[in-house]
């Protein structure tokens, strides 16, 4: 019997870990180490920070669900690979400590034959000075990364609205919080809800809006953008992007790099070297993103993390990371098969894999400040690696290959989208998108990089109904209910 | 905002001149009723999700 050590029970994660258990059953051992007691459907978060869903319509308890299958459910964090053993033990393991499960605070050493890092990201607000601390959100702004955080969010804005009413005009102030930021989307999907929702409590006159962001163009999204066919003509998500912000009167602020966050303002630096300030009364800004600083040793005890992750802390796989410019990448930079160059046992998925570069074009300020979107890795990706992996993973365990036996590279993999502009059965809106491929390839599709047959955007109120399906779709596929594997990743 | 706008300025009027948001295109009365129109929305239900199963099928 050999064991798959699973780390998160994410997107990624819980995907793997829920074909793994089904294609291994009781022959092999599937163990998922997380330090959350609950999944997170973290899409519908945005809704959770406007008031339109509770936690508990976006949560569930993962002990159950892992409870009806064969997998090892441990609620811990992860703290150190050793994938060598060490001096006491021979097989490699994982260095966990419990957060729940009666066993706070307690440590194991989890052996293990195949390892999946899952963890998804470190949610690095300590990057910018006020914005928090480590992974702890700050006291200036509000988050939607955790339905928690949303909570949080959602009481921030009822009380803004509540100035309104009272005759106060209220600054807003959504997108994110530091050059390097991904997760462009989620902000975007944000700073419309909170617009649909002051016109339905009738004070949006007595708010301004702005976005920050550091894409270089609107509609950017940390991929580039995208084009599509639109009225005859192929249409640069840009001007797709510019049009709704104009249309509701959201003004926009790119190219940004937030710096500092204190009590009701940022300072942020420009592509153009210049450096401004922003005034706000509510503020949401995305942190940067991180691996979660795993540590790793070999067996004799000294520190090989430099061996198995990347300086930002996420894990190394079978990309091309040598430097080179825009204008040298290629799509086969990407991996295809997730799995580490030192060790053909570990593999990440999600956002725990270090991309070889970003997808969208490097930018700097004369001062030398990097500010560029860092790549995406949405639900659709992630799920889709997840398995791949795990089926990688399941034929290697059962002995039929040593070489991983699944591909999924975001070069050769679409993915869809869908952007929330406000919730409401009849007056809602979301964006439905899909691009194929994720990272651009432009001598294969040039001019735009991706395939126009597979690529295209609207917004309209079929959009909102299809993320609200796709919320109770997704929860069902994750509770593993019945016929869960119908649903596509 | 001047509730007296005519039709063709009304969802225009909140834009300053030589402002990003005055080089763009902005939606009019019609493009608005289309979004949340709910016979129209429908069809475009069903549209957009072919084209997503198509980018499902082609990525998995």
């Amino acid at each position: 019997m050999a064991r798959l050590v699973i780390l998160g029970a994410g997107v990624a994660g819980h995907t793997a870990a829920s074909f793994a258990e089904k294609w291994l059953g009781k022959e092999h051992e599937v163990v998922v180490v997380t330090p959350n007691a609950k999944w997170n459907w973290i899409p519908s978060n945005i809704w959770v920070g406007v008031g339109e869903m509770s936690k508990e319509e976006v949560t569930f308890d993962l002990a159950p669900v892992y409870a009806k299958t064969n997998i090892t459910y441990k609620q811990a964090k992860a703290i150190s690979i050793n994938p060598d053993g060490s001096d006491k033990l021979n097989k490699p393991f994982v260095t966990v400590e419990f957060t729940g499960q009666g066993k706070e605070g307690t440590s194991e050493e989890v052996e293990y034959d195949y390892l999946l890092n899952a963890t998804g990201p470190k949610l690095n607000f300590g990057a910018t000075p006020g914005l928090g601390e480590g992974s702890q959100m700050g006291e200036h702004t509000v988050s939607v990364c955790t339905a928690d955080h949303a909570v949080h969010a959602s009481h921030e804005l009822d009380a803004c609205i509540e100035k309104m009413k009272a005759g106060e005009r209220q600054k807003f102030l959504i997108g994110t919080g530091h050059g390097m930021c991904t997760c462009q989307g989620a902000a975007f999907e944000y700073i419309f809800n909170i617009e649909h929702k002051l016109k339905e409590r009738g004070v949006r006159d007595m708010a301004d809006m702005t976005w920050i962001s550091n894409e270089s163009f609107l509609g950017d999204f940390g991929m580039g953008g995208l084009h599509f066919k639109m009225g005859g003509f192929i249409t640069s998500s840009k001007v797709f992007a510019e049009s709704l912000y104009a249309e509701r009167n959201i003004k926009w602020i790119i190219g940004a790099h937030t710096n500092k966050v204190e009590k009701g303002k940022i300072t942020y630096e420009s592509l153009d070297g210049s450096i401004d300030t922003q005034d706000f009364d509510f503020a949401m800004l995305i942190p940067p993103f991180a691996g979660v600083g795993l540590k790793a040793y070999a067996k004799d005890g000294s520190d090989i993390t430099d061996t198995l992750f990347a300086a930002n802390g996420m894990m190394k796989v079978d990309a091309d990371y040598t430097p080179k410019p825009f204008a040298e990448w290629e799509p086969t930079d990407w991996p295809k098969t997730l799995q580490s160059p030192a060790y053909d046992n570990i593999f990440a998925a999600g956002i725990a894999f270090a991309p070889p570069h970003p997808i969208s074009k490097p930018m700097k300020s004369p001062n030398g400040t990097p500010i560029t979107p860092t790549p995406p890795r949405t639900g659709m990706p992630a799920a889709m690696m997840g398995k791949a992996v795990a089926a990688s993973i399941t034929d290697m365990m059962k002995g039929k290959t040593t070489e991983p036996t699944h591909h999924s590279s975001m070069a050769d993999m679409g993915a869809a989208c869908v952007a929330s502009a406000g919730k409401g059965l009849l007056t809602g809106t979301a964006a439905a998108m899909t691009v194929y491929p994720v990272v651009p390839n432009y001598k294969k599709y040039p001019g735009t990089g991706r395939d126009l047959d597979y690529t295209f955007g609207e917004i309209g109120l079929a959009g909102h109904w299809i993320k609200h399906i796709l919320h109770h779709l997704f929860i069902w596929k994750a509770k593993l209910k019945p016929g869960w594997t119908l649903i596509p990743e | 905002m001047n509730n007296q706008v005519d039709a063709n300025h009304k969802h225009v009027q909140h834009v300053e001149p030589y402002s990003p948001q005055s080089g763009t295109m902005i939606a009019g009365g019609f493009q608005k009723f289309l979004r949340t129109c709910v016979l129209f929305q429908f069809y475009r239900l069903l549209a957009i999700n072919v084209k997503m199963m198509k980018v499902i099928l082609k990525s998995h």
